[in-house]
């Protein structure tokens, strides 16, 4: 399994799509925390930044690398059937839920990455914004690190269940365009008129364990709605975690058995 | 003796039937040309045999077991499927380094069948700019990778320039002199004419035909393959590509 999980890790290596949503998901993270940080204290939305809420806020820019490595890991699978380079994927490993398995692990790597590479950036930007004002930061160092390790595991976890739904879909196309309007538009619907089952949706368990608050990495209605409890970081784990299994579990029973023609 | 095995193989795709109880032989040491007008279900049957279809009905096998079932698919197998499955962004070097570590070959032999199919000068170059008759050499040499026991190539011949074409007939009547099993599909019947042993041929998802070259030919007269090859697939009212 580690030679399979290497082949789809030189993949993304020598690929250029790869460094393309990583660059653009750092990009997004500094604009969206960068804007958060000068929006903070004025008397709007955002709090100060020397208030837990405020500095939380600039930290949720990270989200934008967790999105990006979902549809990293959604290219992942759905990029062999674009370029029709399934058939020698198969021809080279004929054990088709073995190679989805390495997929998933490779993306889950490089998800990782992404949720890492997004977090630092947030969160330099934040200590930027902070020492500016002169305030000290006012999350604990072990909140931090918390943090850090939520935005990890959650670009991992998003990533692999990214390349569950590539897998499912098989159109590149669709499966990116079916996460964007998974993030941005049906959680954040189902999140404000839900709020019960708002901590369930992937995507929002995903933030939290990043550390955003409930609803404040939505980007439509469930944004300013109130109620619900967060996951707790065990539980938004094994949440994201079952519902990678579970999809990849489906896609391995139905479209990875296709014929290849 | 029998290296690929054909037993009753049957696929459908919604009503049409595109293989028929299909069984054959090809024997180990021989090149097999694949015969059959456009649609006769040549390359479903190839696919079936590599593992990428499943069929309805029957088995295919090499070396007595199924494609999946092979220890070391790339290191038995080498196979040639079409010019496109190549992804458009990477280097054709970079390409048979994946095929490379998924073959458990030293990387070395990626610089070695760049060399033999005289793409070494354009092995960095993004394959996404190739012309078909280079992917062609590509594919050859990722067929090629893992020195296999079998070559399995469809149309191996098409976008080949004629240097190329004859290259690749010294290629194969070299692999089978070493022992190697060939089976390679072509519409090119002057071209089958000069390289094979033996024929297969399908029409309509169905065996016509197998035999070996001498026999067919002898019986076909002056006409020699292509007179026997449009005399087994007449009534087909199909073109035949020369």
């Amino acid at each position: 399994m580690s030679r399979l999980v290497r082949i789809e890790l030189l993949k993304l290596r020598i690929t250029r799509l790869g460094y393309g949503l990583l660059g653009t998901a750092a990009g997004l993270t500094a604009l969206f925390s960068v804007l958060e940080g000068s929006r903070a204290g004025n008397g709007g939305a955002v709090e100060p930044l020397n208030t837990s809420s405020g500095f939380n806020s600039m930290i949720t820019g990270g989200v934008w690398a967790l999105v990006l490595a979902t549809v990293l890991g959604a290219t992942i699978s759905s990029g062999e059937f674009r370029h029709q380079t399934a058939t020698q994927t198969y021809l080279a490993t004929p054990a088709r839920g073995r190679v989805l398995a390495a997929k998933a692990m490779a993306g889950a790597i490089a998800g990782a990455v992404f949720g890492l590479v997004g977090y630092l950036i947030a969160l330099g930007a934040g200590l930027a914004f902070v020492a500016g004002h002169g305030y000290q930061v006012p999350l604990s160092d072990a909140t931090l690190a918390r943090y850090g390790a939520g935005h990890l595991l959650a670009g991992a976890l998003l990533a692999a269940i990214g390349v569950a739904i590539g897998s499912l879909i098989r159109s590149q196309l669709a499966a990116v365009i079916g996460v964007f309007v998974w993030t941005i538009i049906v959680e954040s619907l189902l999140g404000g008129l839900f709020t019960s089952v708002r901590p369930y949706l992937p995507y929002t368990a995903a933030t939290t364990l990043s550390g955003s608050a409930l609803g404040g990495a939505a980007f439509g209605p469930a944004h300013n709605v109130s109620g619900g409890t967060p996951l707790p970081f065990a539980a938004a784990t094994a949440l994201l975690a079952g519902v990678a299994v579970a999809l990849s579990l489906l896609a391995a029973r139905t479209t990875v058995r296709r014929d290849i023609t | 003796m029998a290296v690929v095995e054909v037993r009753g193989l049957r696929k459908r795709f919604g009503p049409v039937t595109a293989v028929h109880e299909l069984s054959f032989d090809v024997q180990a040491g021989s090149v097999t040309g694949f015969l059959g007008p456009n649609g006769a279900g040549k390359t479903t049957t190839l696919r079936m045999l590599l593992g990428l279809i499943t069929p309805d009905a029957g088995t295919a096998t090499i070396g007595g077991k199924p494609y999946g079932e092979l220890e070391e698919p790339l290191r038995q197998v080498g196979a040639v499927l079409e010019a496109s499955s190549f992804h458009p962004g990477r280097s054709a070097r970079n390409h048979l380094r994946i095929q490379a570590l998924a073959g458990h070959v030293h990387q070395s032999r990626v610089d070695e069948v760049l060399e033999l199919v005289q793409l070494a000068d354009v092995a960095g170059r993004r394959v996404g700019k190739f012309s078909l008759g280079m992917k062609q050499r590509l594919g050859l040499a990722t067929a090629l990778l893992a020195d296999p026991e079998v070559l399995i190539l469809d149309e191996p011949a098409n976008g080949l320039d004629p240097e190329g074409v004859r290259w690749l007939r010294g290629l194969l009547r070299e692999f089978a002199a070493d022992g190697g099993t060939v089976l390679v599909s072509s519409h090119l019947l002057a071209e089958v004419a000069q390289t094979v042993d033996s024929v297969v041929i399908l029409d309509h998802g169905r065996l016509v035909a197998q035999s070996s070259l001498a026999k067919l030919t002898e019986a076909a007269g002056r006409g020699g393959l292509e007179e026997a090859f449009l005399r087994l697939t007449a009534g087909a009212g199909k073109e035949v590509t020369r």
